[in-house]
């Protein structure tokens, strides 16, 4: 068997003296979808974040194919970075208000390669044509466009980097159950396409059922089983 | 009479590209003590129509129609006559608790504050604050009193603001999306909090959501929405269990349940409609004709009607 | 969900130009047409083109000193009648625009860049580097401003840019401060923790993603501000640390003027009514600004 994807061990987070969750283990093969559930302040937003170490845990380890995220200086977390990326609850708020959209697709490949963002987009057509964005939507500001729309464009975002690993903090929990099914629809394609794992976070246990294969649950601070989905 | 009674509201908001039709010919009505769900998804024009109800739209929109409330006009009243009714009569439920509750006042100073605000004095305020806060059922209601809103769950607070709003005993209540972004623990609480609004108040309830499970739950009748107009009324049982529209029909595959099967393509923009079936570019049953000719809405069984000519 | 069913007839993007992304969220052209901001830039750039084009402007030479005609009412000679020392006062109005809108704007330009590059790296890196330059920005704002500014004048003697650095130095703590606060809570923004996890450079987060989208506050509390910094060059004028006294300055004509404020009010009504319009404009300005600056249109998608 191949080693995980992401393996979390005894990950532990405290803000001041109060632990927001301690001894997480958690793994995520290559392809896989795993669901983390849990109510409103259990932890697992924070869990996401401390992963990709958008927050600091205070102890544990998040080894990425073998080598340990937390040990890692920031040179080589930012070599890493790509692979490992985040879809936020809130599309409103996951794209800079003063940019067009199409320049926040464009900006993570076009910082990476130092291309024009417009030559970065032409590169993209085939991703931005799978998500369904069309050319005048590119040029919009975030609060221009719907719900959908933003969390498409943040997929196309996120995509450009073809990354292995999504964690998704309730990528849809904000948006209609008609939208809600062709976001996580488009998710689902991505994933038969690229490969990508989801790390997927969300209080809506049906919407787990229906796309994971696995569903952890977080309670009492802690991560407490992976059950099939 | 019915409570509520709509008719033909349009509201089209000008804009530099081209005039957004927010709602078209919309017509509906709410009986006393009814709850009657509004759904369709975000761009649809439902909150619109909740916030043309109380006029509480921006004033360049132009709006169109009749808002019959009691057999009075909402739509024609003075401001003066309408802020009379607005909050005592009809209550808006706001989609925010946490934003809409002063985090610097104790929880019953918020309350009692609207009833001194009708000219009781203090200790009188708080003796129907206490009661109210009771019929809510928080179980300490002098506790809750004195602490503050960032003291209360989610679910409290929701409670708290639902108190509030209904204060004066309304005999409608306007929520907006009451459930978006809760999670389940909270939602449910919600929900109970409706039931509980609707059985001992005898609140009649616009419940505007995409949240369809909790339409199912609560409402007695569905009114379903698609880009600015009504597609089908019916009751909410029959709705969901047989739905008339190939819209409804639609919304209801894309449900995690029934296999989240996603709508094709994308909501016409409201500044750009299509002059035939405003659904036909994403409908499976839609030929040449629904391209041209706009449907109307017909009855399609007893308290049902459905804007499709495939039906009949 | 399958290709053809999200292309649904849309077309498929083929080239893009450019992208409009703006620090301001709204052209320049879009910028100019809010009346806010127009009208306040336009009467602004007036008052700059009097102060540039004094000499052609001014009837009289306003260091020309008459004491057959001192503090005289106006009169068709000197249309806003002259001071103690029988200076024509429009003349002084006129040149007095150089030194005083000169330090006003210099002020604040130096002391706000300084207060967003000091607020910024402070917010953005936090820890210890925070706790060093928030306490600095601490020590400065503890002391109070015209004070503070007394004693550096006092060490490094009077003139024009010693009172602008005095001036400055009293200043940036509070834009420093408030950017600070702005870039903590703008840290945790989704936008900004998708740059970081996307790998961009710290510099092109915080100059392209956070500072635009905190910036507003601070240039609204700039634009008030300028009336401050007048009216403090003013008082340090007063005290013989700010500008000689035969400079024309407006601050240091109200406080000439007080003297007569009985036999001649119009000495100190006058200045004091400019520097009023001044700082009336600049805070409509800030007003107008603040309108534009929010990237939100008011064309917000219908829900």
């Amino acid at each position: 068997m191949p080693p995980p994807l992401l393996n979390v061990v005894g990950l532990r987070k405290d803000y001041g003296h109060t632990p927001v969750f301690d001894d997480v283990d958690l793994t995520i093969d290559a392809g896989e979808t795993v669901g983390l559930s849990g109510k409103s302040g259990s932890g697992k937003s924070t869990l996401g974040r401390c992963i990709l170490r958008l927050e600091e845990p205070t102890a544990g380890e998040v080894y990425y194919n073998g080598a340990d995220l937390l040990k890692m200086g920031k040179k080589d977390l930012n070599l890493v970075r790509p692979d490992l990326q985040m879809i936020f609850q809130h599309p409103e708020t996951s794209f800079n208000p003063r940019m067009a959209v199409g320049f926040g697709i464009a900006e993570p490949l076009s910082y990476r390669t130092g291309t024009r963002p417009e030559e970065v987009l032409n590169g993209l057509a085939d991703l931005l044509r799978r998500v369904g964005l069309r050319r005048d939507q590119l040029d919009r500001f975030p609060h221009q466009l719907s719900g959908g729309e933003l969390q498409r464009a943040m997929l196309a975002r996120v995509f450009s980097l073809q990354p292995k690993l999504v964690i998704a903090d309730e990528p849809t929990s904000m948006l209609d159950v008609s939208v809600q099914a062709q976001v996580l629809g488009l998710m689902k394609t991505l994933q038969e396409e690229t490969g990508v794992s989801y790390l997927l976070i969300s209080h809506d246990l049906e919407v787990l059922g229906a796309v994971c294969d696995r569903v952890a649950y977080m309670r009492n601070g802690t991560v407490e089983k992976a059950d099939a989905g | 009479m019915s409570l509520l009674e709509v008719s033909g509201l349009n509201v089209t908001f000008p804009t530099q590209e081209g005039n957004v039709r927010a709602s078209s010919d919309v017509s509906f009505s709410l009986d006393e003590g009814e709850v009657l769900g509004l759904i369709g998804e975000s761009g649809s024009g439902k909150s619109v129509i909740g916030l043309s109800i109380l006029r509480l739209l921006p004033a360049y929109a132009e709006v169109s129609g009749r808002i019959l409330f009691r057999g009075i006009d909402l739509a024609v009243i003075p401001e003066k006559d309408l802020a009379r009714i607005r909050g005592r009569e009809i209550a808006l439920l706001p989609q925010n608790p946490v934003l809409s509750l002063n985090p610097l006042m104790q929880n019953g100073r918020q309350l009692a504050e609207v009833y001194e605000q009708t000219g009781d004095d203090r200790v009188v305020a708080r003796k129907k604050t206490l009661d109210l806060l009771q019929a809510f059922s928080f179980h300490d209601p002098a506790g809750v009193y004195t602490l503050y809103p960032h003291q209360l769950s989610g679910g409290m607070r929701q409670r708290l603001t639902a108190g509030i709003a209904l204060s004066y005993h309304p005999s409608l209540l306007i929520a907006d999306e009451p459930t978006r972004g809760l999670d389940r623990d909270v939602r449910e609480k919600t929900i109970d909090l409706f039931r509980k609004i609707e059985d001992e108040f005898g609140t009649a309830i616009l419940l505007i959501t995409h949240d369809l499970d909790l339409a199912e739950r609560l409402c007695s009748r569905i009114v379903v929405m698609y880009a600015g107009e009504i597609v089908e009324i019916g009751p909410a049982g029959e709705v969901f269990e047989d739905p008339a529209h190939p819209y409804t029909q639609g919304l209801l595959r894309a449900r995690p349940r029934n296999g989240l099967v996603p709508l094709p393509g994308m909501s016409p923009g409201l500044s750009a409609l299509p002059p035939g079936c405003r659904f036909a570019g994403r409908c499976g049953r839609a030929d040449v004709s629904c391209t041209t000719t706009h449907p109307t809405v017909s009855g399609c069984g007893p308290g049902r009607c459905a804007r499709c000519r495939h039906l009949f | 969900m399958n290709e053809s069913r999200m292309e649904a007839g849309k077309t498929v993007p083929v080239r893009f130009g450019s992208f409009p992304h703006t620090w301001c969220g709204q052209s320049a052209r879009a910028m100019l047409s809010h009346r806010t901001v127009f009208i306040p830039l336009v009467l602004l750039g007036l008052i700059a083109c009097c102060a540039v084009c004094a000499p052609l402007i001014a009837p009289d030479d306003p260091g020309a000193i008459d004491l057959k005609h001192v503090v005289s009412l106006p009169s068709s000679k000197h249309l806003l009648g002259t001071d103690y020392l029988g200076r024509d006062v429009l003349s002084r109005l006129v040149y007095g625009a150089r030194t005083s809108l000169f330090i006003a704007l210099a002020t604040i330009v130096i002391s706000c860049v300084a207060g967003i590059v000091i607020g910024c790296v402070a917010g953005y890196q936090g820890g210890m580097i925070d706790l060093v330059l928030s306490r600095g920005i601490d020590i400065f704002i503890a002391f109070p401003g015209i004070i503070f500014a007394l004693v550096l004048l006092g060490f490094m003697g009077p003139g024009v840019f010693n009172l602008i650095l005095a001036l400055s130095l009293t200043q940036w703590a509070g834009y420093a401060r408030l950017i600070r606060g702005e870039v903590l809570s703008a840290k945790n923004e989704n936008y900004v923790l998708s740059a970081r996890t996307v790998g961009l450079s710290d510099r092109i987060i915080t100059f392209r993603h956070i500072l635009p989208n905190v910036v507003a506050p601070v240039l609204i509390l700039a634009t008030i501000d300028i009336g401050h910094v007048i009216l403090s060059t003013a008082t340090l004028s007063f005290f013989g640390l700010g500008v000689p006294a035969d400079v024309p300055e407006w601050g240091s004509m109200i406080n000439t003027g007080k003297t007569f404020m009985r036999t001649a009010p119009l000495l100190t009504v006058i200045p004091g009514l400019v520097i009023t319009a001044v700082v009336v404009l600049f805070n409509v300005l800030g007003e107008g600004l603040r309108d534009v600056l929010d990237p939100h249109d008011g064309m917000e998608a219908f829900d």
